[in-house]
């Protein structure tokens, strides 16, 4: 029967103006905000997870504060930083590494990009431990100066010719043989960068004593609350300043959530709005149903159509204009998706975005059930108007 | 024997602007199964108005009208739909077909309200436009259909849940004459197969085919 009703609601829906369709924008925004926030958010979620596992939960971070990342410039931590927490037990290894832009020359043409330096003679066990792959060439060795490792799209897309092992680059005056090329690893930051000797970055960038992280491999995950806490206190009394900020990824990660948190309670607001909006809309668009079909309820009813049909057909009407609005909101909302995403990547952050057929099946009920909400009310008129007055309605 | 109709002293007034409109005043009759009654009367003498009590559209002011043992008045909205549904075949001046719907799908309708499956409502539906003559016309719309097509499509709509009674009301006040007198020729031949019938006519030819003639008058039975 409810198929039936459905049938019917589907012939009067094709027989509406365009025009009522319009009043479903307001779902469509609404379910789309929140298709692409879930997908979204989600998405950057695993992304950021995918990540940390790369990088590893076993490493703590140490870094002047104010610095933001790799690129901006960090206050001061030195070489004497790197040896106040190496005299600290519970490390694998702890790793100094500088962070520059750089001016990259290939025969004649010019670019700017990320150079990172690290110790020679850490490559081999840094790369492993963040499951680094080279597609090209090997890792810089130890004492070797003067060689880089480049990113892929180093390789491919900085210089009008592709790069290749044994190619020379110039860094900053500095001549460099490529010796190595990073697999592809989907974000532009990455990709871009030139990884070279800490000892060869000192020269060219002219920086004996500064050190922009300081990697700290732990031995074992759970001493790192402890070590952390000893790095804190051993650099306050060592600097006697608290210039410095001592991260682990699972702190990094907690921060990154806060962030997503918030962005979402924002999104959902906006989206809530929409919903509200588009919902009031069909209610509009099925009062003004129920009034252009007051001589057909009074037909129905003059049949043999009980209260309770009448009220079921046109709510079944109203929830299918939401499901309408829905299927137009999860299209456009995946589509915004997607388009984060590539935005995200070309601005140089891996997002990479998956759709979950549950989210989408979700919003397209949701969109159903507030379709049908907002008949409820118009339904309830419809079901209610007396079969003699409906009939003589013209 | 229970007569199939009976109307107590009913009224039905109507309230416009603080006066009473007494659309029915006092109407008492009986109707029998298997009459064909020619139910006249002049404009705004209440003939409609009779009919709507009667199809359980309406509900009286004062007075009963019982169906079999059944007084009307006792009963819930969703119980009136269930009588017009089943026992009541209504056909209008004015079609009342819903324009959305194929000839087919609205002969079809009463029988979704009965919970008849659709396999069988679309095979009874198809028989009943067979019998009216429109067999070919089942995929219009009634706005691509002539008048008298449209009543006769109205007719198979009344015919398919098998009602008792069948209320016409001037069904051919919107046709030419020639195609007025085939819909009659049809309510005669389902006066034949056992329907009662009321019909709603100021043709005074008519009467003389009917088993019982009620003049109204002012709401009224004329001599009643
Ligand atoms: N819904 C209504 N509201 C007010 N007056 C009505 C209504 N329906 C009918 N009437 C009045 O009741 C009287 C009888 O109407 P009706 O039954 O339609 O007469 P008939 O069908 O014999 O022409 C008329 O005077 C008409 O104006
Ligand atoms: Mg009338």
């Amino acid at each position: 029967m409810i198929l039936d009703y459905l049938i019917l609601a589907l012939h009067s829906l094709r027989h509406r103006k365009l025009r009522s369709w319009l009043t479903v924008v307001g779902i469509i925004i609404g379910v789309a905000a929140i298709i692409s926030l879930i997908t979204v958010s989600r998405s950057l979620e695993s992304t950021i997870q995918e990540q940390f596992e790369q990088f590893g939960a076993n490493r703590i971070l140490i870094s002047a504060k104010g610095f933001q990342g790799p690129g901006t410039l960090s206050q001061s931590l030195t070489t004497k930083d790197v040896e106040t927490i190496e005299k600290i037990s519970g490390f694998e290894y702890v790793l100094p590494a500088l962070f520059r832009n750089g001016e990259v020359k290939h025969r004649g043409e010019t670019s700017f990009t990320l150079i990172s330096g690290l110790p020679a003679d850490s490559f081999e066990q840094f790369y492993a431990d963040m499951g680094v792959e080279l597609d090209q060439g090997r890792t810089i060795q130890e004492k070797e100066k003067y060689t880089a490792i480049i990113g892929s799209r180093v390789a491919k897309e900085m210089f009008s010719r592709d790069l290749s092992v044994g190619s020379k680059i110039i860094v900053n005056k500095g001549e460099f043989r490529v010796v190595g090329i990073v697999e592809e690893i989907g974000n532009a930051q990455d990709d871009n960068q030139i990884t070279i000797s800490l000892e060869t970055a000192r020269e060219i960038f002219n920086e004996p004593e500064r050190v922009d992280t300081i990697i700290a491999q732990v031995k074992s995950t759970s001493d790192i609350p402890l070590l952390q806490e000893k790095i804190e206190r051993e650099l306050e009394r060592k600097r006697r300043d608290t210039n410095f900020q001592v991260l682990t990824a699972s702190q990094i990660l907690e921060q990154i959530n806060q962030v997503l948190g918030v962005m979402q309670v924002v999104l959902v607001g906006i989206a809530a709005i929409s919903l509200l909006v588009g919902a009031i809309g069909i209610m509009n668009s099925m009062y003004t149903s129920v009034l252009e079909r007051t001589k057909d309820i009074g037909i129905m009813k003059a049949i043999g159509a009980r209260n309770s049909a009448i009220s079921q057909i046109f709510l079944i009407e109203s929830g299918l204009i939401g499901l309408g609005g829905g299927i137009m909101g999860v299209l456009l909302g995946t589509g915004l998706a997607f388009l984060l995403g590539s935005f995200s990547q070309q601005a140089g952050f891996l997002l990479i975005i998956k759709i979950e057929p549950m989210v989408l099946i979700l919003g397209l009920l949701f969109a159903f059930v507030i379709g049908m909400v907002s008949g409820i009310l118009p339904a309830y008129q419809a079901s209610r108007l007396k079969p003699v007055d409906a009939l003589r309605y013209e | 024997m229970t007569p199939l109709i009976k109307l107590e002293n009913a009224h039905k007034i109507y309230h416009l602007e603080g006066v009473d409109v007494p659309a029915v005043n006092g109407l008492s009759f009986t109707i029998h199964q298997g009459d064909f009654v020619a139910l006249m009367g002049p404009s705004g003498s209440g003939k409609s108005t009779a009919m709507n009590l009667v199809g359980c559209l309406d509900v009286t002011t004062i007075g009963a009208i019982y169906l079999g043992n059944q007084n009307t008045k006792n009963l819930s909205e969703s119980d009136l739909a269930q009588i017009r549904g089943k026992k009541i075949g209504f056909i209008f001046q004015t079609f009342n077909l819903i324009p959305s719907l194929t000839a087919l799908e609205n002969v079809a309708l009463p029988m979704l309200f009965q919970q008849v499956s659709r396999r069988q409502r679309l095979q009874k539906a198809r028989k009943l436009l067979e019998m009216v003559g429109l067999a070919n016309r089942w995929q219009h719309l009634p706005n691509q259909l002539s008048g008298g097509q449209r009543q006769r499509v109205a007719i198979a709509r009344a015919l398919v849940n098998d009602p008792e009674i069948i209320l016409a009301d001037e069904p051919t006040g919107n046709l030419d004459t020639k195609t007025g007198n085939e819909i009659i020729k049809l309510l005669q031949e389902l006066h034949k197969q056992g329907k009662t019938i009321i019909l709603v006519t100021h043709n005074p030819e008519l009467t003389k085919q009917a088993t019982k003639v009620i003049q109204l008058r002012d709401g009224k039975v004329v001599g009643g």
